[in-house]
């Protein structure tokens, strides 16, 4: 992993002696740190929901909710990032360095500070933000590469799946349908056999980033299989589904994909289905229902949306869709 | 044998700890005068009001910002302060006012 330029630490001071105060200010801001000083512990809790604190130095005595306070709410709160907190006091005694230990305290300094004892004690704390910086970063690269698909920036299949699953459960405690939209690219495999797979994978790419933008905040699209793309439409129903999917095709088709020098014309067939009129929905059940759709769209012609009807519609010439 | 009664600054002491600047010695010896100032006169009042625990918590800022300066008879009396807050004598608090202003003086009088 490369280092990153980081901006400098910002060290919050709260102590309601002035001149301590000042020269704790002045000597961290030699360091290159950003130092603000509050002068109690009010100030102090009230400064730290800021996230960019990630360093305290607090007094133990101070009016208005003391050090140890400050550091047992702190801790109570358990931000998402971690703050390293160094007590200061007056009090040396066993009793009261375990009494701020245990109070969330990460060290503890007793006064008059020395000041190169301080600027040791910051690193060793700036280490320890550091290591958890680091520790989120990866966390956040592994959730994403676990749960993302790489090519499309979509939720990967497993993930889709199992908002699919959740939203269900939801809506069958809240009584609201849940509803699917399938989506696959017309003749996708023609796309890859004539333009080159790469070509193929700009259509995807394309497309996904085109849908991720229209859909609504709430819903949740996933690349389901090859050049299959899923959206999990909480609390809406088979017609208003229907409409977006609709608007979703038309919009995402109106200009074509760019790959090289070449311009990739694209159509999509969509199926829509929905827990709607569904006694017990399972995740299969409304996928199947959604192939079915989808499958409807292509044998129609391709280039359209199709919704399941439990009792489709029957049109001339074509057999109903079989109920799944 | 006894030590000597220490100096009401011990200058190389606090220099040290603030890493040999003069002149910022200078500027938080200035913030100290308008600390004193304002505690004293506080530490009066809370006397005045039997307000031992004030008494107590403006010896305890008092005995900070002293000590970070290495203004060891001013803490010694600030100590003192906190302990008359402590254990809420308030006859021993007003000697230590007195004695307090005394240190006070003699600290002015050495920095001229």
């Amino acid at each position: 992993m490369s280092p990153k330029p980081t901006a400098p630490l910002q060290v919050l001071i709260a102590d309601d002696d002035p001149v301590s105060a000042r020269l704790l200010t002045r000597s961290i801001e030699s360091w290159e740190l950003e130092a603000v000083a509050v002068r109690n512990g009010e100030e102090a809790w009230k400064a730290l929901q800021n996230p960019r604190f990630r360093l305290a130095l607090l007094d133990w005595e101070m009016p208005e909710a003391d050090g140890l306070e400050v550091c047992r709410r702190v801790r109570a709160a358990a931000g998402k990032r971690y703050t390293f907190i160094i007590l200061l006091t007056s009090r040396d005694k066993s009793e009261d360095i375990i009494a701020g230990l245990e109070a969330g305290a990460d060290d503890y300094m007793v006064k008059p500070v020395k000041i190169q004892e301080l600027k040791a004690r910051l690193q060793s704390g700036r280490r320890i933000i550091d290591l958890e910086d680091r520790l989120l970063r990866s966390q956040k690269r592994l959730f994403e590469l676990a749960t993302k698909d790489g090519l499309t920036k979509l939720w990967n299949r497993r993930t889709i799946l199992q908002f699919l699953e959740d939203e269900l459960s939801h809506g069958e405690r809240a009584g609201t349908a849940t509803s699917l939209i399938m989506i696959d690219v017309d003749n996708f495999k023609t796309i890859n056999d004539t333009c080159g797979h790469q070509a193929g994978d700009k259509v995807l790419a394309t497309l996904s980033s085109r849908l991720q933008k229209q859909v609504r905040p709430y819903d949740r699209i996933g690349r389901y299989g090859g050049d299959e793309i899923l959206i999990v439409l909480p609390n809406c129903g088979l017609s208003h589904a229907a409409g977006i999917a609709e608007r979703l095709r038309r919009d995402a088709i109106r200009k074509p994909a760019r790959f090289g020098g070449q311009t990739l014309g694209f159509t999509l067939s969509i199926g829509v289905s929905s827990t709607e009129d569904r006694a017990r929905p399972t995740a299969d059940k409304i996928i199947q229902a959604g192939d079915l759709a989808l499958y409807e769209a292509k044998r129609l012609g391709r280039d359209r949306v199709v919704r399941f009807e439990p009792e489709p519609a029957r049109r001339k010439g074509s057999p109903p869709c079989p109920r799944p | 044998m006894t030590d000597p009664p220490p100096l009401p600054i011990d200058r190389p002491e606090a220099l040290e700890r603030i890493g040999g600047d003069e002149a910022f010695l200078n500027e938080l010896l200035g913030l100290y005068d308008e600390e004193y100032a304002s505690k004293s006169a506080d530490l009066a009042a809370a006397i005045e009001a039997g307000d031992t625990d004030r008494i107590r918590s403006l010896g305890h800022g008092l005995k900070g910002s002293s000590a970070n300066l290495s203004l060891s008879r001013l803490r010694e009396a600030a100590w003192a302060m906190e302990k008359a807050g402590q254990e809420k004598d308030l006859e021993a608090a007003r000697t230590v006012l007195r004695r307090l202003e005394e240190e006070y003086r003699a600290l002015k009088a050495y920095l001229g």
